[in-house]
């Protein structure tokens, strides 16, 4: 396989947080354009591990590809100029406090206005039909984050992650803490992504309604290692 | 003993070598390619001079005014046959070179110091900086440049706007009180000012703000989770900038003294 066919690619990574390890020497290979949901007990560290692959924490040890673009935390932009756009939506916080839900969505097209080739005008057109897309009225537009509810703040996190059409999409926990409305919207798009051939989608979960939803690929992190699983045993052990 | 002693010499040599490392990184951002980008953070450092720069004007004013008219009280009352030129050579020694910028730093670092590590401390314990590297934006360039380039920008314009405002506080004592003469005082300003000092003032202040900024950022982008560790990190900020521009302001004045030859009389 050569490094363009790769989606994401860890090559011997090990990760420790504190004195928990999260990854021990692991290699993992997913082809573009396919899904992954990571499963695992609360604080195995399906977080970090997302942190991991999208670039945004450094490997304490081995190498973190993504679209065939070696990741180096330290120099995010480097990504977003060879091609790889990554979409990430966080469990919770990530949106800038200081900055409308507009101005949120809109700043990672802003600044790189100039690779992706948008005028402002357009970073603006594309900020705010994102945002509708997932539901977010108008009046919210212009709202600080800690003037939002939780679940706004969500779509709002949404809405920044697909405002770049993103090749490489994270999702943390996405529908957690969100009701059953607001949960259906996340799942149609993560559904929508799944079924796009151009983007390749990681999403860490425990939730049995949106791991059926995918039906994709799964692992489980435990013990510092990635574990295939298939969705009966997964069934199984939620009935446990 | 020697254990402990060596792990905080350890300590304090990793500590610097991540505070240079910030640094480095930010200075390094320049070369980012990104005209987009550098668009961005243009309009965060204009932000930072309007922070630091325009909202600091009244504190900076009033304390100025008090310190040159409570120097010129000072000299009156305890050196009451003081002859107006020397008292005019005070003025610029003390005042103008040395306590204009170090006056103004330690406003700067109290004022924006404290809301500059503030904020970078809630934006990584709320994984705001993780979200910008997620957007593929640099924080070195996004978050460490504009306040170090908008801090050193504020207070070279506020260290000049102190030193003017002091004087005419001073002046007002003067007046107030009748002596000494005002034209003495003003020949001796004269004869003691040079071109030299506008340089000096400018490196005392440049070289001030870009230690606030910069402490203030790497503090502030240490906390490592946790909201807790937020007032740690800007008490470490503040006070590791304050010493360090007396530090620095000292280090400048002994440069300063020891190339004009003046150490050596």
């Amino acid at each position: 396989m050569s490094d363009t066919d790769v989606g994401l690619q860890l090559v011997d990574v090990s990760h420790c947080h504190g004195d928990r390890t999260i990854l021990s020497a692991e290699s993992f290979v997913l082809s573009p354009g396919s899904t992954l949901i990571v499963t695992g007990a609360n604080g195995v560290g399906k977080s970090t591990l997302l942190y991991l692959c999208a670039g945004l924490v450094p490997a304490d040890a081995g190498r973190v590809q993504l679209g065939g673009a070696s990741v180096d935390p330290s120099r995010p932009s480097d990504l977003i100029r060879q091609g790889v756009r990554c979409g990430f939506v966080f469990q919770q916080g990530g949106l800038l406090a200081n900055l409308s839900a507009l101005a949120n969505v809109a700043l990672g097209m802003r600044y790189h206005a100039d690779v992706f080739g948008l005028s402002e005008r357009s970073v603006e057109e594309r900020a705010r039909f994102c945002l509708g897309a997932v539901g977010v009225s108008r009046r919210d537009f212009h709202a600080l984050p800690g003037r939002l509810s939780f679940g706004i703040c969500k779509r709002v996190a949404l809405a920044r992650a697909m405002a770049v059409e993103p090749n490489i999409a994270f999702f943390d926990d996405p529908d957690a803490g969100l009701d059953r409305e607001n949960a259906s919207v996340v799942h149609d798009i993560l559904a929508s992504y799944r079924d796009d051939a151009s983007v390749t989608l990681v999403v860490a979960t425990n939730r049995l309604g949106l791991i059926e939803r995918l039906a994709s690929r799964m692992v489980e992190l435990r013990d510092g290692h990635l574990w295939e699983q298939d969705l009966a045993s997964r069934r199984s052990s939620a009935l446990v | 003993m020697l254990a402990r002693l060596g792990r905080v010499g350890i300590d304090a040599t990793s500590s610097w070598v991540a505070a240079l490392l910030t640094l480095a990184t930010a200075i390094g951002s320049v070369a980012t390619p990104g005209v987009a980008g550098r668009r961005v953070a243009r309009r965060v450092t204009l932000l930072q001079v309007f922070f630091t720069g325009v909202q600091g004007l009244p504190i900076v004013t009033a304390t100025a005014l008090i310190i040159g008219a409570t120097f010129m009280l000072q000299l009156i009352v305890a050196a009451p046959g003081l002859p107006g030129e020397v008292v005019g050579q005070f003025l610029v020694a003390v005042v103008l070179r040395e306590l204009a910028p170090l006056v103004t730093v330690i406003i700067v670092a109290s004022r924006s110091g404290t809301a500059i590590a503030t904020e970078l401390g809630n934006m990584k314990a709320n994984r705001e900086v993780l979200g910008l590297a997620a957007m593929g934006i640099d924080p070195g360039r996004y978050i460490v440049l504009p306040r170090v380039i908008g801090v050193m920008a504020g207070v070279t314009v506020l260290t000049v706007y102190f030193a003017v405002l002091s004087l005419i506080g001073s002046v007002v004592v003067a007046l107030a009180l009748g002596a000494p003469s005002l034209l003495a005082v003003q020949h001796g300003v004269a004869a003691t000012l040079s071109v030299v000092d506008l340089l000096l003032l400018s490196v005392k202040a440049g070289g001030g703000g870009l230690l606030v900024g910069w402490l203030c950022c790497h503090f502030g982008l240490a906390v490592r989770g946790s909201s807790t560790e937020v007032p740690t990190m800007t008490g470490r900020a503040v006070i590791g900038s304050v010493f360090g521009c007396v530090l620095y302001n000292f280090a400048v004045t002994v440069v300063y003294y020891g190339l004009s030859g003046s150490l050596v009389q």
